[in-house]
Order: structure tokens, then sequence, then C-alpha cells
């Protein structure tokens, strides 16, 4: 995959967490899976059939869970906008520090691609870093996504592909968690009024 | 019965699967209910069959299929998931008549949660037996989605709360999990293992010498950090006293007794596979630091005055972590200690959550604040309430007590005689903590009248004197396992 398509899928993913719209939130992740997929589309040539197969697979997912995000997010107008946990610059400087620390201290991991296997790790530490410094909860579902954005990358930059059975599996699964979770951010929404999960702080002991 | 074993490996995750769809198809709440037991009975037999095919084998080398393997811990595992499974799916009907409000419309409700339950259940059922750490994974995964629903069934604030928590925490801990999976198949496409099979249990024993070792241990840290997050370990626990207590108590004995250990199953087996690339040492230490851990973080709430649930919530934190210990230790005596503390926590935990259904029916403030007395008020249920408790606690003839015994032991024989003696101080304070819910929560004095048993708590009663049996049979069998072939055959790791 090119350096500057795995650029691109990081600074989607960097977006995210800056910023303050839910919709442009999900065009940020519809840009971040379509470069995933067509990137993925690209290394099949000269692999198996297979990876062909789930890299269409991968495109199709970067069509259907935005569009899925969308009608879930009309059916869940917020009254006004969450205010953030955080500034945005800080949420960016705070997921930035996380992704470099971990960049820094994961040896290389047999890729031969430091670029996509930091890219990689990035993205998963940026994911997880979204879920904990946005406050709607349909943001910290867009995390998750961003974390798998992450793994796919990874998992189709191993040569040869891993097992397209792990890589449809861990869509199937990934769509299968995006479906309930998108059922409690309406859920959610319903028993609030808003997606703020700041008002879900109720069970401490 | 071993020329069964492809053919039962195959029927028991799809037979509850089936069930899931057949129970849709039901019209009236009292018809769904009677095909619930049938489906139950029939899902726990074919399970129980599997699991005694497999423990009667003893020490012999395991089963492999193309996608299924069945050892020794297949058939304890399964058996512990086949017994809480059929007992949450038998008492769900007297959850579901007194459940009041659903994230669901009424008419749909008990769709929703049979749905659920089974496809959970059938997850549940097949990890013991995959043969594939991927395939595994991907198992661990679906059980996500399915219990997180059956978390919040109630749709109330706290519920939906516990549900997302769970959600999140352990969809991210899961994801942890996969970077290590997808890191070690980087490791060994380098060594010439590709595809699923490379992911096979017994494929990656034989590859993990040629692993590179750095890699390898990347790879078994991310594994197992993300495998912690779904098992409850310290400090990733965050998800685990709020999803108990808030699910309806069926569901939080399958989450405690079944769904913990299975994931600790899959971190055991990553352990038991990848010891040689790794270094034996790190492996069990990591364990051990988890183990111990969870036992120090859960001793504080054990010694506080909690609601029910939430209390065995919180005894789950430290069960778990005295599973971690024993496998970490991995001395033959720890890992007897760990398929006992399997079983009598299975059995006394799930008790205790069956107990919360007559308790929170006639006190429905139990739910926000701990119980008192509750001898007074009804004998059935402060009978459940005290065998779960006293066995939970390590109370002597309690299965846990001889368990909790074989990991310490295990661990002075592992030359871990300060970690031991550090766990063995945590036990005994954990144990003060239960012994004063007993004495408080139980056997006190009772802030409500005291009332004549009704007809519903006589299900309570006769799961008590079941599981009250089964665990004075595992105490037996705690006492014979040491020394026996089929111990010997799994802490030498043989997959």
């Amino acid at each position: 995959m090119s350096g500057a398509l795995v650029t691109v899928i990081l600074l989607c993913g960097l977006g995210v967490i800056v910023v303050r719209r839910r919709s442009a939130a999900i065009a940020l992740v519809a840009a971040q899976s379509l470069a995933l997929g067509a990137g993925a589309l690209g290394l099949a040539s000269g692999r198996s059939s297979d990876f062909l197969v789930a890299s269409v697979v991968l495109l199709a997912k970067a069509v259907a869970l935005p569009a899925l995000l969308l009608v879930v997010m009309r059916r869940t107008r917020e009254p006004r906008l969450v205010a953030p946990a955080a500034p945005a610059l800080a949420r960016l400087a705070g997921a930035g520090a996380v992704a470099f620390a971990a960049v820094a201290l994961v040896p290389p991991l047999g890729l031969g691609d430091a670029h996509t296997e930091h890219t990689a790790v990035a993205l998963v530490l940026v994911g997880i870093a979204i879920v904990v410094a946005r406050r709607p909860a349909f943001l910290q579902l867009i995390g998750l996504i961003v974390a798998e954005n992450g793994l796919s990358l990874l998992a189709v930059s191993v040569p040869g592909g891993l097992s397209y059975v792990v890589e449809l599996g861990a869509l199937f699964d990934l769509a299968l968690v995006v479906t309930v979770a998108l059922a409690f951010t309406q859920r959610i929404h319903l028993e609030l009024g808003t997606g703020d999960t700041e008002l879900l702080r109720g069970l401490r002991d | 019965m071993t020329e069964l074993v492809p053919v039962l490996a195959a029927v028991v995750p799809a037979l509850p699967l089936g069930c899931a769809v057949a129970l849709q198809a039901t019209r009236t709440p009292a018809g769904t209910d009677r095909l619930n037991i049938a489906a139950a009975i029939a899902t726990a037999a074919a399970a129980l069959a599997l699991a005694t095919t497999a423990l009667a084998r003893g020490g012999d080398p395991p089963l492999h299929g193309d996608l299924y393997l069945v050892d020794g811990a297949s058939g304890v595992f399964l058996a512990v998931i086949a017994v809480v499974g059929l007992c949450s799916a038998l008492t769900s009907p007297a959850f579901l008549r007194g459940a009041g409000r659903s994230w669901f419309s009424a008419k749909r409700s008990r769709h929703w949660y049979y749905a659920a339950l089974y496809a959970f259940w059938a997850a549940l059922l097949a990890v013991p037996i995959a043969g594939n750490l991927a395939l595994a994974w991907l198992l661990v995964e679906a059980t996500t989605a399915t219990s997180a629903l059956l978390i919040a069934f109630t749709g109330s604030r706290h519920a939906l709360e516990a549900g997302w928590k769970y959600l999140v925490l352990t969809t991210l801990g899961l994801s942890v999990s996969l970077l290590g999976i997808i890191v070690l198949a980087l490791a060994l496409s380098s060594s010439g293992g590709e595809g699923l099979g490379a992911l096979d249990w017994d494929a990656l024993e034989h590859s993990a010498r040629g692993l590179p070792h750095e890699a390898t241990l990347v790879a078994f840290v991310l594994i197992l950090a993300g495998l912690a997050t779904k098992i409850g370990w310290a400090p990733v626990h965050n998800w685990l006293p709020d999803a108990h207590s808030e699910a309806p108590a069926p569901i939080s004995a399958l989450l405690s007794a079944a769904l913990l250990p299975t994931v600790a199953l899959v971190a055991w087996r990553v352990k038991a596979t990848l010891d040689v690339a790794v270094s034996g040492a790190t492996a069990g230490t990591l364990f051990i630091g988890f183990g111990l851990a969870s036992l120090i973080v859960a001793v504080p709430f054990l010694w506080r005055s909690l609601p029910w649930k939430r209390l065995l919530a919180y005894s789950s934190l430290e069960h778990m972590g005295v599973v971690a210990l024993g496998i970490g230790f991995g001395t033959p005596l720890a890992i007897a200690g760990v398929v006992i503390h399997v079983a009598g926590h299975g059995l006394a935990k799930a008790l205790g959550f069956y107990a919360a259904l007559p308790l929170l029916r006639s006190d429905p403030d139990a739910a926000q604040r701990a119980p008192a007395g509750v001898l007074a008020t009804s004998r059935p249920t402060a009978a459940a309430m005290g065998v779960s408790i006293g066995a939970l606690g390590g109370l002597p003839p309690s299965p846990l007590f001889v368990s909790e015994l074989l990991v310490l032991a295990g661990g002075i024989e592992a030359g871990e005689t300060a970690i031991a003696a550090v766990a063995a101080g945590a036990l005994a304070l954990g144990f003060l903590g239960l012994l004063h819910a007993l004495l408080e929560g139980v056997i006190g004095p009772a802030d409500k009248r005291p009332r004549a048993a009704s007809r519903s708590e006589r299900p309570i009663a006769v799961l008590t004197g079941a599981f009250g049996a089964g665990l004075l049979a595992l105490t037996v069998a705690g006492v014979l396992l040491p020394g026996s072939a089929f111990i010997d055959a799994l802490a030498k790791g043989a997959l």
C-alpha cells in the first residue's frame, strides 16, 4: 500500500478526534474505510482470490457502515452540540502523544514496512483515545471503527494476507458489534434525550 | 463415544443457534417458555455428552478436527457452561414473568431475550472446543454483542450504562488482542506458517520454537492484555461489577460462572502454546501479576456493604484472580486447583445469582442496598445465599477451600512462596469480608417482617440442594485429582 494512502488513513483517524459534528466524523471514517478498501484492492493482484474477496468485503463495509451511521444519526438528533470534554487541540495533542509513545515503544513487528506498522498501531491507539476523549456515544462508536480500521490495515499488509476466514470473521463481528452499538446509541438517546455518555455515570462504589 | 466427537463438536454450538431461531416462531409467552425448557435440556445434553467423552479420555492426547480440539480442559469447561446455561435458561421464565420494563416491546421482549441468550450460549459452548486461536477470538468477540444486549435488557438507565461500558471496553480489549494475533501471524509467516491452519493450537505449539522471541513476546502481551479486559482481571475490570449487577440474574450467572473462565481458558491455551517462544517464566509472571492485582483490588470491595449482585461481581474478580495465579504457577498442583476452582466457582456463583431472583422479587430495594437478615424472611433464599457465599468464601467443606489450597501449594511448589503468601493473605481477608456479608445479610437481624415461604421459592430450594451436592462432589474430586494422568496432561500443556 502506498505511503501516501497510509498517511491519509492516519489523518482521517486523527480528524475524528478533532471534529465536533457527527456528520463530519462519519465522512472522515467513510473516507478512511474507502482508502483502506482501495489500498487492499491494490494489493490483491498477485495474491489469492480469497484475499480479493476479503478486499471487496472491506470496500463494501466502507459503504455500508457509514450509511448505517447516517441513518442512526438522523434518528437521534441532538438538541444541541454535546460540550466537549476537552478542547480540540488538547484532544489531538493527547491522542498524538499516546500514538507516538506506542510507536516508539513497540518493536518492529516483522512487516518490513515501518510506516504501515507505525500507522496501524497508532490508529488502534487513536481509536482508543477517541473512545476516552469523546462524550457522545455515537463518536465513541466511531472510535471503535477507527481502531478496527487500524487492525485491518495491518491485516491486509501481512504478506499473503491474513487468512480470509479471520478477516471476514472479524468484519462480521465488527458489523455485529456496530449494529448492537447503534441500537444502544438510539436507546440511550431515547432514555436521556441526548447521546452524551457523561450522563451515564450512575454506577459507582 | 470417541467416533461421535466430530458430530457432537458440530452439534453442540449449532443446536442452541437453531433453538434461538425456533424460539422466534412461538406465539404465546407460555409456549415460548415451554420450548425454551426443551431447547435448554437438549443443548445441555449434547454439551454434557461431549464433555463426558472428553473427560473419560483422562490423560489421552486430544482429539483434533479441522476446526475443533477436544481435550480434558474442553471437557471441564463444556460441563460448566452446559450446567450453568441449562439452569440460566430454566430460571429465565421466572425472571421474565417478574421483569417490569424492558428495552424491547412487550410483545417481542421474550423472543429477543431468548434469541440473545441462546446465541450467547452457543458462542460460549464453541470456545472450549475451538481448535484455533483466531477462531477462538472470533467466538469470544461474538459473545460481546449478544451478551451486551442481555445486560441492558431492562432498558433502565443503569442497565444501559452497564451494557454500553461492557460493549465498548471489551470490544477495545479484544481489538488489542486481535492486534496481537496479527503480530503473531506476521511472526509465523516469517517462519513459513501461513493461513488459518498456522494459528491452530497444535500447529502453534509445534512452530513456537522457531518463532522470533521479541515479536512473539509483543504478540503474547497484546493478546493477554486484550483477553484480560474480557476476563475482568484487574486493572482492566471496570465493566465487570456494573454488568454483573445490572444484567438479569440468569445472565449474570452465565457471565460470571461461564464467560469469564471460558475466556481465561483461551488465555491459558495461548500460554500453553507460546510458553517456549516467550520463555515460560515471562508468561507465568504476567498471569501472576494479573492474578495478584485482581485479588488485592477485590478485597476492599468484599468488605463493603454492597447490594447482593454487586458483591458477587467483586467476588468474581477475586476468583478470576485465583484462576490466573494457578495458570501462572503452572505446576500440576496449581492446575488441579484451577480445574476444581473453575467448576466450584461456577456452581457457587451461579447459585448466588439465582438466589437474587426470589430476593429481588420479595424486596426490590435489595438491588440498591445490601440485604439484611434474609433468613428471617425467606429460608429457601437464605439457604441458597448461605451455600453460595460460604462456598465462595472458601469455608470448608467448599471445593474452593481445596482448590485455593492447591493453587497456593502449587505456588510454593513453583518456588513462588512470597507470591503464595501474599495471595493467602488476600484470600483470608476476602473470606472475612464475605463472612461479614453472610452474618449480616443472611443470618443477621431482618429489616422486614418475616413471611411464609411461597411456592415460587421452591425452585431455588431445589437448585440449592442440587448445587450443594455438586459442590460436595467437587470437594471429593479436588482431593482425588492431584497426581492423576488427567491433571498431568493439562499441566504439561498437551494440546
